[in-house]
């Protein structure tokens, strides 16, 4: 099908300047972000703290900063059409010449930027109170970073369009996934390589999870240093995890709008 | 009489709404997961870094298991009031009880009641299924005392517990009824805040001063401390002390959250917020 990039690219645009202009114009959002994040990665902090390795609360504030970024995706990527469904956004995304995948882009895009002043508040706080020693190689730090957020993101635009024939659960899921995923990708310890406490084949399993990849390959890059050549790997996985991600998101989308169309349940909601 | 009815009517309802939203055995199971993940996240981390410093003890990780799953039905006390008033005055339930003869009192007891009644066995499956992952996954299983007294013992601390959830529903309560935007942010801080400071995942004294007295003074930290007198060091007198202080705590804050409630809702009321709404 063509696909016109003028209207494209504006209409990611335009969903990401609302996103953008929704926090940054109303700046409470910020605190109301931050809460999960910060106060979870400070109790983890401290937790490490106690255990007398306050060299690891580090970790604890990494897990916290990419916690911020999950969170936005479970909660304002993955399950926003459903919302949107909600009080009658979605209709006017459908009739509209408007390519939902584009929506979906620019919602990524403004997610990122409406939730990096959190993720920034977490790192500041954990750098003022803890005692962090990092030793990063910046590079290697910003293209996981950039990939990282990349396949999370990918993967929200997935689960968005699964969660499109769900009502009230798509809010149960988010509650029921959230934690086990931040328990398995080692949000805050390692679950893959040295450290892990898995068993290799969970550790196969869990691989399979964008942020288990990524918060590896940061801690690596954040508090051993390793440059590009050493985490080429992790790299070179979330790349094609962002790329079939995406895909997967576009085909599913289709195939449940088609469905949702056929069935006639696609904007139907709960009251 | 009719405070009763109320009351059962608000357990009845909160019960529909927390897990009738599917069959309810998946609907009790999906809220099992997430707990119990964020146990064993919580075991993990004291297994990882504890290992590392060559200090890992297996009563260590008991407290972590205990104060963990506790902090589940503790934090979820605090998303009640925003779920049954701010909610509720979207889908316009908040304002029809609050014309009811009974007023919204018995209907926020009740609702916190259904969430104590849909999360107190998930407690006991995530110390189950934490003791199980944890000898699985880190070679070592906590050490929990499980016997009918200290079962009794921690059911007996979870039942005090109830005036300290109704007076937080209360004081969150009173916030939820002005707000019609944010409803969830005040919670959720409450709930991370109680996950620092109620002897969740490590003791008080590593708070630094004066912040370690806030963990003193509130109730639910006693909760704690009883629960892990039963099940870990099986000490009768701590477990005394926690429940005389984990009694007081709760008659004092349930008395500050009773007058708060029902002046938020008086000043609601003439200042036309109960059923205001933002679009």
């Amino acid at each position: 099908m063509h696909v016109d990039l003028n209207l494209w690219l504006r209409t990611a645009y335009s969903r990401a300047w609302v996103r953008v202009k929704s926090t940054y114009g109303e700046p409470i959002w910020v605190a109301v972000n931050l809460s999960v994040p910060l106060l979870s990665s400070c109790a983890m902090a401290l937790l490490y703290d106690s255990t007398g390795l306050t060299n690891y609360t580090g970790f604890a504030i990494l897990g916290g900063i990419m916690l911020a970024f999950w969170g936005n995706v479970l909660w304002s990527m993955a399950s926003q059409f459903n919302w949107d469904k909600e009080v009658g956004i979605f209709e006017i995304y459908l009739v509209s010449p408007a390519p939902i995948s584009a929506i979906l882009v620019g919602m990524s895009l403004g997610g990122i930027l409406a939730t990096a002043p959190s993720a920034a508040f977490v790192a500041l706080i954990g750098w003022t109170f803890f005692s962090l020693s990092i030793t990063p190689a910046w590079p290697a730090v910003f293209l996981t970073f950039i990939l990282t957020l990349a396949s999370l993101y990918a993967m929200g635009m997935l689960l968005s369009s699964l969660y499109l024939v769900y009502g009230r659960e798509a809010e149960s899921l988010n509650s029921a996934i959230g934690e086990p995923i931040n328990f398995l990708s080692g949000i805050y310890f390692p679950s893959i390589g040295t450290g892990s406490p898995f068993p290799f084949a969970l550790q196969i399993v869990v691989s399979i999870i964008p942020l288990t990849i990524g918060m590896d390959a940061l801690r690596k890059s954040v508090f051993y240093a390793y440059d590009i050549r050493l985490v080429w790997l992790d790299l070179v996985i979330l790349a094609v995890m962002a790329i079939v991600l995406l895909f997967l998101g576009d085909r599913a989308l289709k195939a449940l709008e088609e469905r949702g169309r056929r069935l006639g349940t696609l904007v139907v909601r709960l009251r | 009489m009719s405070l009763l009815k109320g009351i059962y009517a608000s357990i009845w309802m909160g019960w529909q709404r927390e897990m009738k939203w599917t069959n309810p055995a998946l609907s009790f199971l999906i809220k099992t997961v997430a707990p119990t993940a964020a146990v064993l996240g919580a075991a993990a981390v004291y297994w990882f870094g504890s290992s590392f410093a060559g200090l890992f003890t297996p009563e260590r990780l008991a407290y972590i298991v205990i104060g963990a799953s506790l902090y589940a039905q503790v934090g979820a006390y605090a998303f009640v009031p925003t779920s049954a008033i701010a909610e509720g005055k979207w889908s316009n339930l908040y304002p029809q009880v609050y014309i009811t003869p009974t007023s919204s009192i018995p209907y926020l007891a009740g609702r916190c009641l259904a969430s104590f009644v849909d999360s107190a066995p998930v407690v006991a499956i995530s110390i189950t299924a934490s003791y199980y992952a944890s000898y699985t996954l880190f070679g070592a299983a906590p050490t929990i005392l499980v016997s009918l007294r200290s079962i009794l013992m921690v059911t007996a601390a979870l039942l005090l517990s109830l005036p300290a959830a109704l007076a937080l529903g209360y004081i969150l309560g009173s916030y939820s009824i002005f707000v019609s935007r944010f409803e969830w942010a005040l919670p959720s801080y409450v709930s991370g805040v109680l996950m620092i400071f109620s002897e969740a995942l490590f003791p008080a004294s590593i708070l630094p001063y004066p912040l370690s007295l806030i963990a003193e003074a509130l109730p639910f930290t006693y909760l704690m401390r009883a629960s892990r007198a039963a099940l870990i060091s099986d000490s009768w007198t701590l477990y005394v002390n926690s429940m005389a202080f984990l009694a007081l705590g709760g008659i004092i804050l349930f008395a500050i959250g009773i007058v708060a409630f029902s002046y938020a809702e008086r000043s609601a009321r003439a200042r036309g917020f109960i059923d205001k709404k933002v679009m």
